[in-house]
């Protein structure tokens, strides 16, 4: 049993129609959606938050994701423009944060880390498993011509050639011999 | 997914330099403005020698 649970039913009661995410939203373009949360960020208040989240460690990511997760919440815009418009925010904070010297985490996979696998940390260690030795292919036999002429047909290396067939159905003459010319005669 | 995860992952392809192209393609102009070359472009810009701007002249009338 949980007590405080909604009542079964309530959310048909309840007057929603108030709230930012049931009406359309104010911004819909990516550029203007980019441009509004800049002019946000470069707002005084809002520059010494973002700037004292990024000196208690606070990760790129997770300022972008509060200040998006705001706009949405008054339906400045929609979700998926929120995500669209995550990239260019970061990339924003992260040159507000270099140009105040201070240090930041972009708090996303950089794209030369290598991912530490088992097999990895084997080879590292030098560490030979016989179990890990690549089994050698085994050597592949070709595979037998099918007939082409249906399932019933004969095959196409058991066709005798034309000529051969013509001398089998007796089509060919024979050639006579003949019969040595007396040159002297 | 999570929207934080989500959004770790779009910063990621944003630095990688994908861009949405079919929003581009919903845009006015047709390209986007908000770039990875733009970001490039205003770091130069803060970071490096500072670049002398005309500053606009408001009408006082």
């Amino acid at each position: 049993m949980r007590p405080d649970s909604p009542i079964p039913g309530a959310n048909m009661l309840a007057d929603t129609r108030h709230y930012a995410w049931h009406r359309p939203p104010d911004i819909v373009e990516y550029d203007q959606a980019v441009d509004f949360m800049i002019k946000k960020i470069d707002d005084p208040y809002e520059t010494q938050m973002v700037m004292a989240m990024l000196k208690i460690d606070a990760q790129i990511s997770t300022i972008v994701s509060t200040l998006l997760l705001q706009a949405v919440s008054v339906g400045k815009f929609g979700i998926d423009l929120a995500l669209l418009t995550a990239g260019p925010l970061a990339r924003y904070i992260e040159i507000m944060a270099k140009n105040a010297d201070t240090p930041y985490e972009m708090g996303v996979r950089d794209k030369d880390e290598i991912v530490i696998t088992p097999t990895l940390l084997k080879q590292a260690l030098g560490i030979v498993d016989p179990d890990d030795e690549p089994e050698m292919p085994e050597e592949e036999t070709p595979a037998l011509e099918q007939p082409t002429g249906g399932l019933m047909a004969m095959p196409d290396e058991a066709v005798a050639p034309q000529d051969e067939q013509m001398a089998m159905l007796g089509g060919v003459e024979e050639e006579e011999e003949l019969e040595p010319e007396d040159e002297l005669s | 997914m999570k929207f934080q995860e989500a959004v770790k992952k779009s910063i990621e392809m944003f630095l990688d330099g994908k861009m949405p192209d079919r929003t581009a393609e919903l845009a006015e102009s047709g390209q986007l403005m908000f770039t990875q070359e733009y970001f490039d472009l205003l770091e130069e810009e803060i970071m490096g020698e500072p670049v002398e701007k005309e500053e606009e002249v408001e009408d006082a009338s």
